[in-house]
């Protein structure tokens, strides 16, 4: 089953940076969001799944696609000057980013959680969890982000509507 | 079930498991298929006409019609499968099946009876059981992936008119998504739970503890949201003969447009089980504390059969809304209302303690 979801997962995102057809890149993408929902399954946790598939592949990706199609340009534009630093540049980058996050996660405590067996494994994350945690220790947090997305919308509105 | 597993050298959880998947695609499948006669004799009865009663079985059994469906498929599969020339061909295959696979997967979490134990396993009337984590958010989810199959559609038959109407009704399912969540959301913070047997033991067996008594205002907003989200009239702004040619499908022939077609009927019935889950207590039936497992199904089903032909009739009643007049519904009034709705039971909890 791992090996499934995470073929489809690296396929998917492959498949994004190889096309050329922009519409079809992002459905690839969707097909990476559907794979990362699986493993989210997999990992306990149906209540990310859900959630994965509703925020993402069900109202942001249709969005950007809408927004793709829209423009109608399927194409990929050719830049006009190649620049081989910047290329170099950004997988340096990406290759530091890439070996943080995977020592993070590495050390992180939720690894050594799933080697645990029998009667101690954690119980599958359920809504009401989420919402206890969410609501109880990461208040903070919770109304932070609301705040900065309120902050987004009213841009959005503001650039959009030049005579409200 | 037991003996049966046993015959088929099977543990009797795997042989309930198939049986439920061929009980409930199927029977999902084939209530589609009966439903475009259903359509069809519907509209007909309602302008006053005969409608379609004249296919029949072997030339000469002819029961009111009812082997139309038979008809139609065989047909759909004789007729030539055309791609348009600039189609992008491998989306133009893909998008049926993007149309009918989520149409037909929602339908997996909603119980159809009641759970029932014989020879010491319980069993449920659902093909994922109770307790699996997802419930209620799966339908919400898989709803929202029927966008690809009419995005998909639109976009690689390269017909402007396809386009177009693909992109209206992305637009329309995308905004009338929120308000329908958040009617949902409502019915799980009254219930004290998100998995559809939780939803539905909460709501008993009197008619009037059922939540479209409790939330008629929550009832209202997912009801319409519903006709949106299925892509039916007055809201079916994928299609519009008079505007846009056909709309997404336009491009479409042969049995690639029939299953586009059948996915919009497994949509409704998916739609119409939601309804009778949510809003009208699953399968309950009305004044019976324990119903039998076979009265419960029966139930279930009249219930949700009555929601489908509710489609049906407002289909033949309504005309098609415009866009706009379909965005000031979607943001102004469904989602205000849903909120209202939301504040409203939120503060009555509070007040309850």
């Amino acid at each position: 089953m791992f090996i499934t979801f995470a073929l489809i997962t690296l396929l998917g995102a492959l498949g994004m940076l190889l096309q050329k057809n922009v519409v079809v890149a992002g459905l690839c993408m969707v097909a990476a969001f559907f794979g990362v929902a699986g493993l989210f399954v997999l990992l306990a946790n149906p209540v990310a799944a859900a959630l994965q598939i509703i925020v993402y592949t069900g109202a942001i990706m249709v969005l950007v696609l809408f927004v793709i199609m829209m423009l109608s340009s399927h194409q990929e534009e050719e830049a006009a000057v190649s620049h081989p630093v910047q290329r170099w540049l950004s997988v340096a980058l990406l290759a530091v980013l890439a070996f943080g996050a995977v020592n993070l996660v590495l050390a992180s405590p939720g690894v050594k959680a799933l080697a645990v067996k029998g009667a101690e494994m954690p119980q599958a994350m359920t809504l009401q969890t989420v919402g206890t945690n969410l609501f109880a220790d990461h208040l903070l947090g919770f109304e932070v982000a609301g705040l900065v997305l309120l902050a987004a919308m009213i841009g959005a509105v503001a650039l959009t509507k030049r005579n409200l | 079930m037991d003996k049966l597993a046993s015959l088929l050298h099977t543990s009797p959880a795997t042989a309930w498991m198939v049986a439920k998947l061929v009980i409930v695609f199927g029977g999902v499948f084939s209530l589609a298929a009966l439903w475009t006669w259903v359509e069809r004799r519907g509209a007909a009865m309602i302008q006053d006409r005969i409608g379609p009663n004249r296919a029949a079985l072997f030339g000469k059994i002819k029961i009111i019609g009812l082997a139309q469906p038979l008809a139609d498929g065989i047909k759909f599969f004789f007729k030539e499968d055309l791609v348009p020339h600039d189609a992008n061909k491998a989306l133009f295959w893909l998008a049926p099946f993007l149309a009918l696979v989520p149409a037909l997967m929602g339908f997996a979490v909603i119980p159809f009876g009641r759970s029932f134990v014989s020879g010491g396993h319980e069993y449920h009337l659902a093909l994922l059981d109770p307790g699996n984590g997802m419930g209620l958010l799966y339908p919400l989810a898989i709803g929202g992936m029927a966008v690809y199959g009419v995005l998909v559609a639109a976009w690689s038959s390269n017909n402007k008119w396809s386009i177009l109407g693909g992109m209206r009704s992305s637009a329309t399912m995308v905004s009338y998504e929120i308000g329908m969540s958040l009617a949902v959301v409502t019915i799980f913070m009254t219930a004290g739970g998100y998995d559809p047997s939780e939803v539905i033991k909460a709501q008993g067996h009197l008619p009037w503890a059922w939540n479209v008594v409790r939330q008629p205002l929550g009832f209202i907003v997912f009801f319409t949201c519903m006709f949106a989200e299925t892509n039916r009239l007055p809201f079916d702004f994928a299609e519009g003969e008079s505007e846009i040619v056909a709309g997404f499908n336009v491009e479409y022939g042969s049995m690639k447009f029939s299953l586009l077609a059948l996915s919009e009927y497994c949509h409704l019935m998916t739609a119409s089980a939601l309804i009778a889950t949510l809003y009208f207590g699953g399968w309950q039936v009305p004044f019976v504390q324990n119903p039998s497992v076979l009265l419960s199904v029966a139930s279930f089903l009249v219930k949700m059969l009555f929601f489908a032909w509710v489609f049906v009739w407002i289909r033949w009643t309504l005309p098609r809304f415009r866009y706009d007049q379909l965005m000031h519904l979607g943001w102004k009034a469904m989602l205000p209302m849903s909120m209202v709705n939301l504040v409203f039971h939120a503060w009555r909890m509070s007040q309850g303690h």
